[in-house]
């Protein structure tokens, strides 16, 4: 069953055109990755199904449910949770504050604060020191807990492994592994390649603004990836 | 002694009408010129209900007034506002200082009115060797009050967490599933109720003319800069200095007096750029 659906999709910032004629599904429960290079408007993506890039033509349906308008705090409500590029971890806040933070849209179900601190205990063990304080890999894990606290249905991440030690991006391919085993379907948008194999089942590629290749994973490999992603 | 006591009523209204900009700046990013005849109206709207219903029955109307204000004022100006750039808004507010002080001006007419202290704090009470008005304690009490009540509300509660958020990082606050709308609406009506305490508690000291507000705002966003820009605890530290430095200035060198605020403001930010709190941007 279809959960998020981008329809032939146009995106705007201002008066600039960044998406054209876009179409993107996933699944309930299903791991999706969008790869591309930079600049391509994989994060217009996000932001398109959070309201923040205005949408001009085409729908973007989520659920059962396809609205006239997206405020990013609507999107959070149907279910919606995104691990923005660069964390934003909101400083001033303790890691305890922002994971609390999270909660904020008040949907039931299974994470809360002693559940994500027991998928990263270093959560816990850090929770009254500032978000921000923490070191790169540390505030990944705070914004995917910041995320999980939401209770999604569907989870966002966008470029997750951006600055974090191989070792790290290995950690967090497993987390999201897990994760994803559940009812929560995943949307990667990522460079790295291993990261993507690792954890999604099926690819969409872009370039320019659109998408121009897309898949299951088992098809892809590295060689057919080159001439799109630099991997 | 006691001038020091005068300092900290005068640094009282500073910081009530202080902690609204810093609340509405926040949120909105609206640097509010309009705050200052806020208050003014403020203390209009008490001076005229209290005829009828006392002066604690003007003070409750003019809160509520004001904080009712406080919303449209967000829904049909800061937030259109708030895509704007900084000149606009600041073009904008100013325009509204304005408007308000004229249309007190022809409700009230522009001669200076006076509020009586309600009778039970109107006494005086031996202090240091000499005595003091009650009431001018009772407004340091209340914005002794207001900064606990404000800073337990921000640290402690839910809302007040979203508030904190939403000031630093609002995009991101929103895509937490707060509705920074709602919380902004919120925001300001508190902001702009405590401008209508702030004006209803200055009646019974200053005398009542239109154009308080546009006095007494310079020195706020002096206590504003100097706090931080949007640093609660550092709006109430200027305040109090700024509050001190403007009665000792009146009582030691009164021709300098209107000056030293602003070179206090000057000083601190050659030293400290970004405030005394240092969380500006």
């Amino acid at each position: 069953m279809t959960l998020l659906k981008l329809d032939h999709v146009d995106a705007y910032y201002g008066e600039a055109q960044i998406l054209h004629d876009l179409s993107i599904t996933v699944g309930r429960g299903e791991r999706v990755a969008i790869l591309g290079r930079n600049g391509v408007g994989k994060t217009t993506v996000v932001n398109a199904c959070i309201g923040i890039a205005r949408v001009r033509r085409g729908t973007i349906s989520f659920g059962q449910k396809t609205p006239a308008s997206i405020r990013h705090f609507t999107a959070a409500r149907s279910g919606i949770a995104v691990v923005p590029q660069g964390r934003h971890i909101v400083p001033g806040l303790s890691v305890r504050e922002n994971l609390l933070l999270g909660a904020a849209v008040g949907r039931k179900g299974p994470w809360n604060f002693d559940s994500v601190c027991a998928l990263f205990p270093i959560l816990r063990e850090r929770a009254e020191t500032p978000g921000t304080a923490m070191s790169g890999g540390q505030q990944q894990m705070l914004a995917i807990g910041r995320a999980l606290m939401a209770n999604p249905d569907l989870l966002v991440l966008d470029e997750p492994s951006e600055g974090l030690a191989p070792v790290i991006v290995d950690e967090l391919g497993e987390t999201l592994i897990k994760l994803g085993a559940g009812e929560t379907s995943i949307l990667l948008i990522e460079q790295n390649f291993s990261l993507v194999h690792a954890v999604a089942e099926r690819y969409y590629v872009m370039s320019k603004g659109a998408v121009v290749e897309e898949g299951r994973l088992e098809g892809l490999t590295r060689e057919s990836l080159k001439k799109h992603v630099a991997v | 002694m006691i001038q020091v006591i005068n300092g900290l009523v005068y640094g009282s209204f500073l910081y009530l009408l202080a902690v609204g900009l810093v609340l509405i700046f926040g949120l909105r990013r609206v640097t509010n010129f309009a705050h200052g005849s806020l208050f003014m109206v403020g203390a209009y709207i008490a001076y005229a209900v209290a005829a009828y219903l006392g002066f604690w029955g003007g003070l409750v109307i003019s809160v509520m007034v004001l904080a009712a204000l406080g919303v449209l004022l967000d829904r049909f100006v800061f937030r259109p506002l708030a895509r704007e750039d900084a000149v606009v808004t600041l073009l904008v507010t100013f325009g509204l200082l304005f408007v308000l002080e004229d249309a007190v001006r022809t409700i009230w007419g522009k001669d200076y009115l006076t509020v009586p202290p309600p009778p039970l704090l109107s006494g005086v009470i031996p202090m240091f060797g000499s005595t003091f008005p009650v009431y001018r304690l009772f407004v340091v009490a209340v914005a002794l009050a207001v900064a606990a009540g404000l800073a337990l509300w921000l640290r402690y509660s839910k809302v007040g967490l979203y508030v904190r958020a939403a000031s630093v990082d609002p995009v991101t606050t929103g895509m937490q599933g707060v509705d920074t709308d709602r919380l902004s609406a919120l925001v300001v009506a508190i902001g702009t109720g405590l401008a209508g305490l702030s004006g209803t508690i200055a009646g019974p000291l200053l005398a009542l003319s239109p154009s308080m507000g546009a006095f007494i705002i310079i020195d706020c966003f002096v206590v504003v800069v100097t706090g931080g820009l949007s640093s609660f605890t550092g709006a109430f530290v200027a305040a109090l200095l700024i509050g001190q430095v403007h009665n000792l200035g009146i009582v030691y060198v009164p021709e300098l007096a209107s000056m030293l605020p602003l070179a206090i403001m000057t000083l601190v930010l050659l030293l400290r750029p970004r405030g005394l709190a240092g969380a500006g941007r």
